[in-house]
């Protein structure tokens, strides 16, 4: 056997595994029966900071999608949870069926104001002991709300709690981007009257202008490594994405593309590509294009004359919103295979697409008439659910892991 | 009736500011957002990274503001070309430059509601930059003319209608007098 024919037969080998491991995934999604947990051995008081943490566990686990709640279940939960002197605390085992040893066996303990954050953990530990991966409930949001009068920037967790204000700016504030350890957030703001980019460093609140360069200046991703941020800049004449290295400041130019805009840039979960808006396809038909970190974009999306807000998933996949009709679908396409699906039912308009964590969710804005809402997508069939109050213009989340 | 209004809202926040003795009564945080949260910026320090180009700031805040003075030149859906019917309105910009040397011009681009706001921070810019194109072939020199896009965060007509549309895909001008 030659070289080239060895080479042909590995190929081969890799592709019918790279299906083999697809095909499993789809098996997987068309039975994807909920797992069902037993949490009546998990029992505490009711009142105060313990009712706050058990609804938020509950909520939590429910909202992961993987879980129904039955007696007995394939998994049971023991301990129990409680508030004294301030603080609550919680003391938690998992089960499995044959009860031989324990999957979590964990003390825990905050102030009782932090009841819901505890939940959070307890929640995603579970998960991690029954599924063996990552849940989303101790995740973060970044979104932009009006309901001061301004576009500011607000924080909130998973489940829509703890909404916080951020900046009071009194401007306008855009596009939200949060560092893969949680530790910052860019976005570009109008609070000098001109949209500039800055870096919020939230273990400090201290902010800095990372580019005000002639034009727009406009965030997109933070590297995996969080080292280095996607950027559209027009300062060279025209909106190009560009990329720099924050720590060193060094800039590098992406696209060139004299007739043509891009927005939107996003990196691939292993950071060697970009995925991007541009509308070199002609004018009012933006679409989305991924490239590596050199050379030229490579079109991915194929229906419907405009689809923007591109964000590469950790799973591969890449959310954007796409417009069918008057409204707003958000979709997701594989930019290897080119499978292409709508995740939202067309009862509303849905856009700002960002993936959550586990690679599973999606959280966006959902507009009825003028009301805009945070909500979260299940691309595995749960309905979605809705983050935010009624009122506030919630847009433009972001996610964050930490 | 304006200067009145204007006058007794000052003096209304002069008493405020005086009774609560808050140094700056405008940066006060909200009230009543969820979390209690006390750490709305801004609370630390600001800066600026060293490295930056500077963009003129030289003439924000300082000097005479002057909008609404020149009609806006108005786009196509989704399009970033100045139309011909639309030049006119550039050229009443371009003479008024040439007559009044000093000053400089922001060509501010807006788009309508429909598309991402980050598309359409682009798509804004374009329009400013093709009309700074304009400007700057009729003669103008390239350093009197900014750009700003506002994306579709700031509509002429809040209105959900083509016709509104059809006015808020446009590009303001506005003089900074030196």
């Amino acid at each position: 056997m030659n070289a080239t024919r060895l080479f042909a037969s590995i190929l081969t080998l890799a592709l019918v595994s790279a299906a083999l491991a697809q095909e499993d995934i789809r098996v997987r999604k068309a039975t994807a029966a909920k797992t069902t947990l037993d949490l009546a051995g998990l029992t505490g008081p009711a009142g105060g900071a313990s009712t706050v943490f058990r609804r938020t566990l509950e909520s939590d686990l429910v909202r992961s999608g993987w879980f129904t709640f039955t007696r007995p279940g394939a998994y049971s939960v023991f301990g129990s949870y409680g508030e004294s002197g301030g603080n609550v605390s919680a003391q938690c085992q998992v089960f499995g069926a044959s009860r031989s040893a324990a999957l979590l066996n964990k003390t825990y303990g905050q102030t009782a104001a932090e009841a819901r954050r505890m939940a959070h953990q307890v929640a995603d530990d579970i998960i991690m002991a029954v599924k063996n991966f990552k849940g989303i409930a101790a995740g973060r949001i970044a979104v932009l709300g009006t309901r001061t009068g301004s576009k500011e920037l607000y924080v909130c967790d998973a489940d829509g709690g703890g909404l916080r204000q951020l900046t009071a700016d009194r401007s306008i504030s855009l596009a939200p981007r949060w560092s893969p350890d949680g530790t910052r957030i860019a976005y570009t703001s109008f609070r000098r009257g001109y949209p500039d980019l800055y870096l919020i460093d939230l273990r400090t609140n201290n902010r800095t202008c990372i580019a005000n360069y002639p034009g727009i200046n406009m965030a997109g991703g933070f590297s995996p490594s969080g080292q280095d941020l996607l950027m559209v800049l027009s300062k060279d004449g025209n909106p190009e994405v560009y990329v720099k290295n924050l720590a060193g400041g060094r800039l590098t130019r992406l696209t060139n593309t004299p007739h043509a805009g891009e927005a939107s840039p996003t990196w691939s979960p292993d950071g060697s590509q970009v995925a991007y808006v541009s509308d070199l396809a002609g004018p009012g038909s933006p679409q989305i294009y991924v490239m590596g970190l050199s050379g030229s974009g490579r079109r991915v999306t194929s229906r419907g004359r405009e689809n923007v807000s591109p964000n590469w998933g950790p799973n591969g996949w890449i959310a954007y919103a796409s417009r069918r009709g008057g409204l707003y679908a958000i979709c997701m396409v594989n930019p290897q295979s080119q499978e292409d699906r709508e995740v939202t039912a067309g009862d509303a308009s849905y856009e700002d697409p960002c993936w959550a964590s586990d690679g599973r969710h999606i959280v966006c804005t959902r507009q009825d008439g003028q009301t805009k809402r945070l909500y979260m997508l299940d691309t595995m069939g749960d309905p979605p659910l809705c983050l935010t109050p009624d009122s506030g213009g919630w847009s433009s989340p972001a996610w964050c892991a930490q | 009736m304006t200067t009145r209004w204007v006058v007794s809202v000052t003096l209304a926040c002069s008493m405020a500011a005086a009774m609560t003795g808050c140094k700056s009564w405008w940066s006060k945080k909200p009230t009543g957002t969820a979390g209690g949260g006390s750490d709305i910026l801004p609370t630390g320090t600001e800066s600026t990274q060293g490295d930056l180009k500077p963009r003129g700031d030289e003439f924000n805040g300082t000097n005479n503001v002057v909008a609404g003075q020149f009609d806006a030149v108005l786009f196509a859906f989704d399009g970033a070309t100045v139309e011909d019917a639309e030049r006119a309105k550039a050229e009443k910009v371009a003479e008024f430059l040439k007559a009044n040397a000093s000053d400089v011009v922001v060509c501010e681009g807006n788009c309508d509601e429909r598309g991402s706001a980050e598309y359409n921070m682009s798509l804004g810019e374009r329009r400013g930059l093709a009309v700074r194109a304009y400007l700057m072939s009729l003669g103008i020199d390239a350093n009197r003319i900014q750009t700003k896009s506002y994306g579709k965060e700031r509509p002429k007509d809040t209105g959900h209608t083509e016709a509104a549309w059809r006015v808020n895909r446009r590009v303001d001008f506005v003089v900074l007098k030196n």
